[in-house]
């Protein structure tokens, strides 16, 4: 659904997520969350505002063109 | 468990829906998120009016508001319902924005601290009356353009932590989103202490402001370390600093923003030289009985 | 124990929500509402009444306190007058529209501009597009039983409207008359506790009205209630009769009417004036008749179109303007609506009186008796409002 308004979207690269749990702390929308299987994105909701992007530390969240 | 669904249990899980209508960035969902976390949910939400309404549509919590000029009296009624009703164990948290608050309700809250009525006051501030397209308020700072000040505002901010600081209620705070630890603590305290309590959050506005939303916790974590929205607390008329005593140059967090754009040299200055001051009275008073 | 005594409309009121377990009380004084809320704290201060009262800054807040307390589930009470009815204007339109029942007292007083604390009927009159219920009383007892009923009105889920009662400033609320305050168990056993069934706060039970729906729709329902209260009204009126002896005889009262061609319509405390100036005039044989309007809103249409025919001419004494209206004041306008495409209906000889809070002497009201009957006679009133207050009709009397 938020794809219609999101430019971009967020992607993650598993290998240089740490883990510390920033970009879900302080995701506006609550749509970063950190599982047993690394850093998921809720893209039904996530606006694609790229805090979690800026505020990671390690580089490991890119903001990637939506395609469409 | 596919990752729709553990979304899913997270939002039940902090009575919050995802997917609200504020803008990309907006402090509105993460304040209200972090207010959640910390009362729990025996809690009835009143309040409307700041952009942050929107992120107050997506609330899995009993919640009622009127308008933006009806700041802490229907939670007021509210509270002396569940009075009559025997039912003090809810939380009652009422919200409301900087143009609320601050103008055309300020007599509202006055009268709801002097009465002392049992609530948890949060000032959603995002520092303009957004919501209707972003025109300035009583509580939008000195020199920021806004659409009905488009020459920079002349006067100063309205201090209303200190103006209801001095109406004596048993807790005042200030806080922000980027200091998530120190205002969830706060809003447990408050939580336990009876009485009117306030806790005033200054939450950005990547759209009002006019700075890239990805920015959003850098520039509101500036607007603490350059002690332009010092973090401290008031209970009972003693203040205590929460803020680290270093300062960044106050130019810093106007230049992050497009709003502070048209600010001459001497405008910035002369903030500068206010924020030093107010920073020199608030560490000296540390500790102390303030003189309200 | 029941017990009767003179008491002023004021603290006849204050009984009236004592009587009826209001628990939260949100009020701000204004003359001549203050006796209402200073009798109400003396009353919870030495226990006679237990509520919640909450003295509040303003009129608006008072309002919206009213709100927060009554979705809450708590039954609530406030009162006010004029300035302060004015005040309280943006709150005004929330109960009925969200179909809170909540009981208030206006305590008529005119509107400034010219700043005065005398009664007439603007203050509540210019509510009249809201939704509010109104009910309009002559003396303490009215009042005091009115309160009562209202909240047995409002709270009925057929309705699930707001109730005012209205009683003119001094004439009723300053004035003491022999009132008798029921028993408490026995208005317990008439008025059981309020619960609405559409609202909730409660986290375990949180319910809320009329989110989704459309303005048209949600007008249209307070329409629909508002037609179905003239039939509440009725019951609950005829049921107080039952349990305490005492009837208003509903939406409207027929007072020495019987063979009447002409009648005087009143509201509020000039009634009790107008049935003396009809008891005077009939004892001299002229055949003039009073119709007390009790219930404004909901407007008892069907009933006036009912017994409109019956006379040949209708004296509406308006104790309101509406500057710039089609012509005259508001009952009569709403009168002429309702009888508008009646076939035998009756002139509407319309009178501005009592403006202000003027005195409604006996001299004016014999005036506007004989303008009523000559009007019967001719078929014809010879404007659209005749301004009492401009006559030299003698002295006060």
């Amino acid at each position: 659904m938020s794809s219609v308004v999101r430019s971009f979207r967020p992607e993650v690269d598993q290998k240089k997520c740490q883990k510390c749990g920033i970009c879900q702390t302080f995701c506006p929308e609550g749509t970063v969350m950190l599982t047993d299987e690394g850093l998921v994105f809720d893209y039904r909701f996530c606006k694609g505002c790229g805090v979690c992007a800026n505020e990671c530390m390690f580089k490991a969240i890119t903001m990637v063109r939506e395609e469409g | 468990m596919s990752t729709d669904k553990q979304f899913d249990e997270y939002y039940d899980r902090v009575h919050l829906q995802g997917g609200t209508t504020c803008c990309p960035g907006c402090g509105g969902p993460l304040l209200w998120r972090m207010i959640l976390d910390a009362v729990g949910p025996k809690t009835v939400v009143y309040g409307d009016g700041p952009c942050a309404m929107c992120a107050i549509r997506n609330i899995k919590l009993p919640n009622f508001s009127i308008h933006f000029s009806f700041a802490a009296d229907g939670a007021t009624g509210i509270v002396a319902g569940l009075r009559a009703k025997g039912r003090e164990d809810i939380t009652v948290v009422s919200s409301a924005g900087d143009g609320s608050i601050g103008d055309i309700s300020i007599g509202k809250v006055s009268a709801a601290a002097e009465r002392n009525e049992n609530m948890i006051q949060i000032c959603v501030d995002n520092e303009a009356y957004m919501n209707t397209g972003i025109q300035k308020s009583g509580l939008t700072p000195f020199g920021a353009w806004t659409t009905t000040t488009p020459m920079g505002k002349e006067a100063m901010k309205k201090d209303l932590p200190m103006i209801i600081a001095a109406h004596k209620p048993p807790y005042v705070a200030t806080a922000s989103v980027a200091y998530p630890n120190d205002l969830k603590a706060k809003l447990r305290k408050a939580k336990e202490i009876r009485g009117f309590k306030y806790i005033h959050i200054v939450i950005p506005c990547p759209t009002g402001w006019r700075f890239d939303p990805a920015k959003a916790i850098e520039v509101t974590k500036l607007g603490v370390d350059t002690w332009v929205w010092p973090l401290y607390e008031i209970e009972a008329s003693v203040l205590r600093v929460n803020s680290r005593s270093e300062q960044k140059p106050v130019k810093e967090y106007l230049d992050a923003q497009g709003r502070f754009r048209g600010m001459s040299p001497e405008q910035m200055d002369f903030l500068q030289r206010e924020t030093d001051a107010r920073r020199k009275n608030l560490l000296e008073a540390n500790g102390k009985r303030l003189f309200l | 124990m029941s017990f009767t005594r003179m008491m002023e409309g004021n603290e006849a009121a204050a009984w009236g929500a004592k009587l009826s377990r209001a628990e939260v009380i949100p009020a701000y004084p204004i003359t001549p509402q203050t006796e209402l809320i200073s009798n109400i704290a003396s009353m919870i201060a030495d226990g006679r009444m237990k509520a919640e009262y909450i003295k509040v800054e303003g009129e608006h807040t008072a309002m919206a306190v009213a709100i927060g307390a009554s979705v809450t589930g708590a039954r609530v009470f406030t009162g006010s007058s004029s300035q302060g009815i004015l005040f309280m204007e943006e709150p005004f339109w929330m109960p009925p529209g969200m179909r809170l029942p909540i009981g208030m007292c206006i305590v008529n007083r005119s509107i400034a501009p010219l700043g005065t604390l005398r009664p007439d009927h603007m203050d509540s009159m210019l509510q009249r597009d809201t939704g509010w219920i109104q009910l309009y009383c002559e003396n303490s007892q009215e009042v005091l039983d009115t309160i009562v009923m209202g909240y047995k009105i409002g709270e009925d889920k057929r309705v699930y409207l707001p109730v005012a009662t209205c009683y003119d400033g001094y004439f009723v609320s300053a004035t003491a008359t022999p009132t008798t305050v029921p028993d408490q168990g026995e208005v317990d056993a008439f008025l059981p506790p309020y619960k609405h069934e559409w609202y909730s706060l409660m986290p375990e039970d949180f319910r809320m009205h009329g989110r989704e729906m459309n303005i048209a729709k949600a007008r249209y329902e307070v329409q629909q209630a508002q037609e179905t209260a003239k039939t509440v009204i009725e019951e609950v009126e005829r049921d107080w009769r039952k349990r305490f002896g005492r009837y208003y005889d509903g939406m409207i009262e027929e007072y020495q009417c019987k063979d009447a061609d002409a009648v005087l319509m009143t509201m509020g405390s000039m009634t009790g004036t107008a049935r003396d100036v009809v008891d005077e005039m009939r004892s001299k044989g002229k055949e003039i008749g009073l119709i007390k309007l009790r219930c404004f809103r909901p407007f008892p249409r069907e009933e006036l179109r009912k017994i409109a025919k019956k006379y040949k001419a209708i004296g509406v004494a308006d104790r309101n303007t509406s500057l710039g209206s089609a012509g005259g004041g508001i009952v009569a306008t709403d009168l002429a609506r309702a009888l508008y495409d009646v076939d035998e209906r009756p002139v509407i000889a319309d009178f501005h009186v009592g403006l202000g809070g003027t005195d409604v002497t006996m001299n004016q009201l014999e005036y506007m008796a004989k303008e009523t009957l000559k009007a019967a006679k001719t078929g014809k009133f010879r404007e659209a409002v005749d301004w009492v207050e401009f006559h030299d009709l003698g002295p006060v009397m």
